[in-house]
């Protein structure tokens, strides 16, 4: 019996599963840490304001700072999660 | 509180519930009514980046065709060189609100963005690249927000003219440009610290301070660790301000519309349309500003650390 046509189509799915869980494995998981920073980052902002509040001005450059950095290893993760799913 | 505001406080919170309910009926009956047309393979979200090339131009084995990227990058070269030095030619005394904001954004880039990072000489000096960059990636990124005619890809007909399909797209959604950018400050800062310190002391610099004690093995060993942190802020810098602007121009080309198109279920339009326009707001009033701010920042931090005297 010949197999063939039916490992072709198996093979196929495979490719197709693997880079969807590439997709969604990069992207959520990799933005529960961005998540966790962004958050620390604001909380921690929230609480020196909170001490100190004639620092505010001073923080929110900072904070923009903090928080662009750590938003964009989010979007690390999107971007090679979006390679694996449509340019492999 | 009194009985008549938390009676009020209810009655809000039920019109609420009431509207979101009315609202997921409505996507629902959508659902039902519509139904599921089946995963639509046509439709390529890919395509809607892709670079169609206007006016071919080839030197050699380089591609110098005109294309959308292209016309962007123009169009935001033209409007931070023209708003700029329209600004400069009319200054006012008494300033309007256009030279009012301009010169809030000088002096964001003067105090919050060049700041402390770089010593006053330096700073006079490279005050204008850091400003263009700022301008420059500001303009790109927010030009991206608009939808101008430029997929020729897809045309519509109105009264016999074939116009190209409305669409967004950004100079710096295009890995390139950011690494052109990038390449040109990690080369001007490298310059900077070698004039300012001398090739072998820059090289020096590089170690942190403190280190006088360990053998040279291990101080090897951290210079080759500081070299690799060097080739990385050419990735690390680049990747951020592209990765940034494409997944912004992904989120709402999927939310307004590809995801119900891709998928073949007309409904979830419905829901996701609503949240193309809070991510608008979000990319328009914050990611774009933040981005170009971000990008110079780290360049002013970058000359800033290589001409400052410590590490």
């Amino acid at each position: 019996m010949d197999l063939s046509p039916l490992a072709a189509v198996t093979d196929e799915g495979v490719k197709g599963a693997g880079k969807a869980i590439a997709l969604g494995v990069g992207a959520g998981l990799g933005s529960i840490g961005a998540g966790i920073g962004v958050g620390f980052i604001f909380g921690k902002e929230i609480e020196s304001v909170a001490r100190q509040p004639e620092m505010k001005s001073e923080l929110e450059s900072i904070r923009w700072l903090g928080f662009a950095l750590t938003e964009a290893v989010a979007f690390y993760t999107f971007i090679f999660g979006l390679i694996a799913f449509f340019l492999s | 509180m009194s009985t008549t505001e938390t009676k009020s406080k209810m009655r809000t919170k039920t019109k609420v519930l009431i509207g979101l309910g009315t609202y997921l009926a409505i996507a629902i009956a959508l659902l039902l009514i519509f139904g599921n047309d089946g995963k639509n393979e046509d439709f390529k979200p890919q395509n809607e980046f892709k670079l169609p090339a206007w006016v071919h131009l080839q030197v050699g084995p380089i591609d110098l065709s005109i294309n959308r990227a292209v016309f962007y990058l123009a169009l935001a070269s033209a409007l931070t060189i023209i708003t700029m030095t329209y600004i400069a030619k009319r200054m006012a005394q008494k300033p309007n609100r256009v030279q009012t904001g301009v010169e809030l954004s000088y002096e964001l880039v003067k105090n919050n963005i060049l700041g402390d990072n770089l010593g006053p000489g330096v700073a006079k000096r490279w005050f204008p690249f850091i400003a263009t960059l700022f301008f420059f990636i500001w303009f790109s990124n927010m030009i991206g927000f608009i939808p101008l005619p430029t997929n020729t890809e897809e045309t519509f007909n109105v009264f016999g003219l074939e116009i190209p399909s409305f669409a967004i797209y950004a100079a710096t959604a295009n890995i390139s440009i950011p690494i052109v950018l990038t390449l040109v400050v990690w080369i001007s800062y490298h310059v900077e610290g070698i004039r300012a310190k001398g090739f072998l002391p820059y090289l020096k610099s590089w170690l942190p301070p403190g280190l006088e004690n360990m053998s040279p093995i291990g101080r090897a060993a951290i210079f080759v660790i500081e070299v690799i942190s060097h080739f990385v802020r050419l990735i690390s810098l680049s990747v951020r301000l592209f990765a940034n602007i494409l997944a912004g121009h992904l989120l709402l080309l999927f939310m307004g519309g590809g995801l119900a198109v891709l998928l073949g279920i007309a409904a979830l339009g419905a829901l996701t349309f609503p949240l193309a326009f809070v991510f608008f707001i979000f990319e328009v009033g914050l990611v774009a500003t933040l981005q170009a701010f971000i990008f110079s920042t780290l360049s002013a931090i970058y000359i800033g650390g290589a001409t400052s005297a410590s590490h």
